[in-house]
């Protein structure tokens, strides 16, 4: 735990782990990069448009059995819409991150590509487009190309595992299994990372301090 | 920080770029589209700044539930945000987008005043085209190779929605709920909608109650079956208790009972005994006979009822037999001392009972008995007939309770005429309802 005053501002920013060196400042937007040599402004990010998400910086909960909470958020674009990357900080220091798109979530974790082995996964991180439809299998099981387009960062907020600013683009491929298990690929330039969890529901996460939203009853699990 | 405590509002206003009017966004940072209710012009709300998609002047569909309408279902809440009407050759329904910021989003479908809540699915059904699973429940193929097409919109979506849109679409169904698979060119989707009666969606959404839809929803439960279902409990219930009934009356009530003696010599008789006074317009009656004298030999027994007022008579008869002896196994016997002859139906009346009825003494014919000229000679035979205390036959006849007919005819009016019709309710139900699937004619049991 590290705490510093915003090189912009001077408002106090907080960094919990060497492992997520970047840092929205809640207080001039300002994307902030920790290093060795101190703090550095990497950008200045952008506010988040309006939405009604459920979750929000201080979430907590469970999955299989370990606690985490939410710590940082991306907001993510495409031609049709667009969607939130929760940033999950789990006991011990591992992180995950849960997708919300359309009033449906996801926990997936980053996982090699080298430990996949998939010959569909290998082909499109090295540059060959993403086909819907086409199936990949991994670990055994087969999951299917559910789309893949280009997507933009729109904003971000709190402590982040890399440095996303606004307009920042990526091509980015979702993957789906019959089990409810969710995947995607995420290509910058001849760089890849790869996604892997499934789909899960606040119920089964007891998700708790979730945001409260006028005029609704918030759920109370666990 | 911004005060945790303070609670985040839950719409935002927009200004319609066609018409200027209000529209409020229920499900911000999801919603793509809207299509305003005002003029029905299309939305693009993905941005922040709003686009018109399409252009139209037209007064917007009014709703059967108007947006911004909330409801509760099974302990949640829902807020009607959109709504679509589509269309698959001529066969129109109704989807109500319900949208709830923490439990996501759920449809409310209408069609022909029945209603259906949906949800979509994460994971794939598993199965082939012929039968498909999900959550441990079955589903079997109804509808096949559809085209659904928007017809009308209002509201808000969380994809491009436009009037022409088409998707094709397949459904399979169980008893009370449906499996719908719809793709176009980019994805698929998986839905799965349970039927809802119309009394809870009009007590939930205010909604007029709908008639009831005829031909019936494709998964839509019959309304007979839980009718059939109980009937058919409630007979197999009354059946044992009719069973259980009748072994408690022993066999119904007593009419008479006596004794007659059985000559020593063996020689044909006969008796006349009663008044027996029959009740009911028809019933079962048993005589029986029992000889507890009886050893190594048969009485023959012959019963006539004679109806006093008509002379009308009805016969029966039924031997008692008993056998006993010693061989090279044992001891063993055959027969019983006691007998008993049915009169299956007889008419209500007053009747006499005429038993023509001969002792018989059996003699073993391996065993030496003497000579011919002098039967007394050998080993002295024993005859029954002969005992100290003279033998005799007790009689008593019984009607037959329980299993009575008349009690049968009461159970066939009162449970089985209902069930047959009941069941004839359910397949008339069963029959429209598959009448409309696609695989009408070749499924036997779809």
């Amino acid at each position: 735990m590290l705490t510093l005053p915003c090189p912009n501002c001077g408002a106090p920013v907080t960094f919990r782990s060497p492992a997520l060196p970047n840092r929205v400042c809640d207080h001039c937007r300002s994307m902030l990069v920790r290093s060795d040599a101190g703090v550095g402004i990497a950008g200045q990010g952008a506010a988040l448009p309006f939405d009604v998400s459920p979750i929000q910086i201080g979430t907590r909960g469970r999955f299989d059995g370990r606690a985490f909470e939410v710590i940082g958020r991306v907001r993510w674009s495409w031609d049709d819409g667009s969607w939130n990357e929760w940033l999950c900080l789990f006991e011990g220091g591992a992180h995950g991150w849960l997708g919300e798109a359309m009033g449906d979530f996801m926990m997936t974790f980053e996982r090699p590509l080298a430990e996949v082995r998939s010959a569909e996964l290998d082909r499109i991180a090295r540059g060959a487009p993403a086909l819907p439809g086409r199936k990949a299998e991994i670990d055994g099981e087969e999951l299917a190309i559910a789309d893949a387009r280009q997507v933009s960062c729109i904003a971000a907020e709190g402590e982040l595992p890399f440095t996303a600013l606004p307009g920042w683009t990526i091509y980015s491929v979702d993957l789906k299994a019959a089990s409810g298990r969710a995947a995607s690929l995420q290509r910058e330039g001849d760089e890849a990372w790869f996604y892997d969890g499934r789909y899960v529901t606040l119920a089964e996460l007891s998700a708790n301090n979730l945001r409260a939203i006028e005029g609704w009853t918030m759920p109370r699990y666990g | 920080m911004a005060d945790a405590a303070v609670a985040q509002p839950a719409a935002k206003a927009l200004s319609c770029p066609n018409c200027g009017g209000t529209v409020t966004l229920r499900a911000a940072g999801y919603s793509v589209t809207v299509a305003c209710e005002y003029c029905a012009s299309i939305l693009d709300v993905s941005q922040p700044e709003v686009r018109l998609v399409t252009r139209y002047n037209e007064k917007a569909s009014r709703l059967a539930i108007p947006l911004g309408t909330r409801g509760t279902l099974d302990g949640t809440e829902w807020e009607v945000v959109g709504w679509m009407a589509r269309d698959d050759s001529g066969y129109p329904w109704e989807e109500f987008l319900l949208f709830n910021p923490y439990h996501g989003y759920r449809w409310l479908i209408e069609q022909r005043g029945g209603w259906s809540f949906g949800e979509q699915l994460t994971r794939t059904p598993e199965g082939s085209w012929g039968g498909l699973k999900v959550d441990g429940e079955s589903y079997k193929p109804f509808f096949a190779d559809g085209t659904a097409r928007v017809t009308d919109v209002v509201g808000e979506f969380y994809w491009r929605v436009k009037r022409g849109d088409t998707v094709r679409t397949d459904d399979w169904v169980r008893p009370g709920a449906m499996l719908s698979r719809e793709a176009d060119g980019k994805e698929v989707n998986w839905s799965r909608s349970r039927w809802v009666p119309a009394a809870t969606i009009a007590a939930a959404f205010g909604v007029a109650a709908g008639g009831k839809p005829w031909p019936p929803l494709p998964h839509q439960p019959s309304p007979a079956l839980p009718f059939v279902k109980g009937g058919i409990v409630i007979a197999i219930l009354a059946f044992l208790a009719l069973l259980v009934g009748a072994s408690i009356t022993g066999g119904g009530r007593s009419l008479w009972n006596g004794s007659i003696a059985i000559a020593a010599d063996g020689r044909d008789q006969q008796a006349t005994v009663g008044p027996i006074e029959l009740t009911r317009p028809y019933q079962r009656v048993r005589v029986s006979a029992d000889v507890p004298a009886l050893s190594n030999g048969w009485v023959d027994l012959d019963y006539t009822l004679v109806d006093r007022k008509n002379q009308a008579s009805y016969t029966a008869s039924k031997a008692a037999e008993r056998y006993t002896g010693r061989d090279s196994d044992g001891d063993w016997s055959e027969g019983d001392q006691t007998a008993g002859a049915d009169f299956a139906a007889l008419p209500a009346g007053t009747y006499d009972l005429v038993i023509d009825y001969k002792g018989n003494n059996w003699v073993d014919p391996n065993k030496s008995s003497g000579n011919f000229w002098d039967p007394g000679a050998g080993e002295q035979t024993p005859d029954w007939r002969r005992d100290a205390v003279q033998p005799q036959v007790n009689i008593s006849v019984r009607s037959r309770g329980g299993a009575g007919g008349g009690v049968f005819v009461l159970m066939l009016i009162l449970i089985v005429l209902p069930l047959g019709a009941g069941f004839l309710i359910h397949a008339r139900f069963e029959g429209a309802r598959r009448g409309e699937s696609d695989f009408a004619s070749g499924g036997d049991d779809g």
